[in-house]
């Protein structure tokens, strides 16, 4: 075995043997795109073992469509300076969300610009993973 | 206050290390700003498990069964999805802060995820397998060699598995945990298993203090994830706002 390939096969047990560092997989949502969606917040869910923004958005046709954004685990949003008084019913919010790939109405959070304008990041374990899209929906 | 204050002269003046306090895994900073340097160079990577043939080959096929399942988007429900602890040894990952105390006659250790908690009682015999029932986090006994906290801990429950490993109900976990710093904490991990491991699996994992800070609650109050009929990852959404 050369130096090189030794290196790859410790590299190899290293990926294998990391810990799971989220709650759950994150394979649901797809790690190719990100929408960027602007509504009114109906419901902010803090809870344990993760977040979640209920939200309306106003469609073009002037329809409303409801959309679900889950967020992280709460502490780990508290440590990164999220409070729960952040959000309220009726906030108009902006976030950019890995949607879910069953088309279900869902997206995983990776950053929410607040009422205020102050942009919150969200804590997402591996979240480089993620691939930003540029289009918004 | 007599109580706490009492206490802590116990362990101090045992002449024992001071472990207590918040830590968290070395690399493992979301969010968190650990106090001083990590120093000294972090312990190796922890090698694959030492499976004996037919052990080793369903723990890769469940490993490789989890890579088709993501890969398809349909990731298999694990315990953490029905918001079950992480047990043992997976709570000392420390992935979420934990918090280490010391008290007469026991050191506690709380783990911030799913509110963990297990009690290393000090100075005492291992028990009897048959003596107690098992549980996430097992029975453990320790006591202070030096500046080395030896921990044994038998009874993790056979489904309670970390990084998917299977064990046996004889499972034994050795812990030697010292200070390699100041503020570094190092775990020496040895889970010995003869009916599914050819040799003793020993890894470390290495803690940085966390100065003033306070362990979160953490209640799974609303978990929105489930398990499908076919084992699947699902989230729940409203019917009526799909």
């Amino acid at each position: 075995m050369t130096r090189r390939t030794g290196m790859l096969a410790i590299a190899l047990v290293i990926v294998m043997v990391l810990p799971v560092l989220a709650h759950h997989s994150f394979a649901v949502y797809d790690h190719t795109r990100t929408i960027t969606v602007k509504g009114t917040v109906t419901k902010f869910q803090w809870t344990n073992p993760h977040g979640f923004i209920e939200m309306d958005i106003t469609q073009k046709d002037g329809s409303v469509k409801h959309f679900t954004v889950e967020l992280t685990s709460i502490n780990m949003m508290q440590r990164v300076g999220w409070r729960s008084n952040m959000i309220k019913p009726g906030d108009t919010v902006q976030v950019v969300a890995a949607p879910l790939l069953n088309g279900d109405p869902v997206g995983l959070g990776l950053e929410v610009v607040l009422a205020d304008g102050k942009t919150m990041p969200l804590p997402v374990p591996a979240i480089g993973g993620f691939k930003r899209s540029e289009a918004s929906q | 206050m007599f109580v706490l204050a009492s206490q802590f002269m116990t362990a101090q003046s045992a002449g024992v290390p001071d472990i207590t306090g918040s830590w968290l895994r070395q690399g493992f900073t979301v969010g968190v700003r650990p106090a001083g340097q990590q120093t000294p160079a972090p312990p190796p990577p922890a090698p694959p498990p030492p499976l004996k043939g037919e052990y080793l080959k369903e723990w890769q096929a469940r490993l490789q069964a989890i890579r088709e399942a993501d890969a398809k988007g349909q990731p298999i429900a694990t315990n953490a999805v029905a918001c079950l602890p992480e047990g043992m040894p997976g709570m000392m990952t420390a992935t979420f802060p934990m918090e280490i105390l010391q008290s007469r006659g026991q050191v506690t250790i709380i783990e911030e995820a799913y509110t963990q908690v297990r009690r290393i009682l000090m100075d005492r015999p291992v028990p009897a397998l048959d003596d107690i029932e098992p549980g996430f986090f097992g029975h453990s006994v320790g006591k202070w060699q030096g500046d080395t906290l030896a921990v044994e801990t038998i009874g993790v429950k056979e489904n309670v598995r970390y990084q998917n490993v299977p064990h046996s109900k004889d499972m034994k976990i050795s812990e030697r945990i010292r200070l390699v710093a100041p503020e570094t904490l190092w775990n020496e991990i040895t889970i010995t298993d003869p009916t599914v491991l050819e040799k003793p699996w020993t890894f470390t994992f290495a803690y940085q203090r966390m100065k003033d800070y306070t362990l979160l609650e953490y209640i799974c109050e609303d978990n929105r994830e489930y398990a499908d009929d076919k084992g699947h990852q699902q989230i729940r959404v409203d019917p009526e706002k799909r």
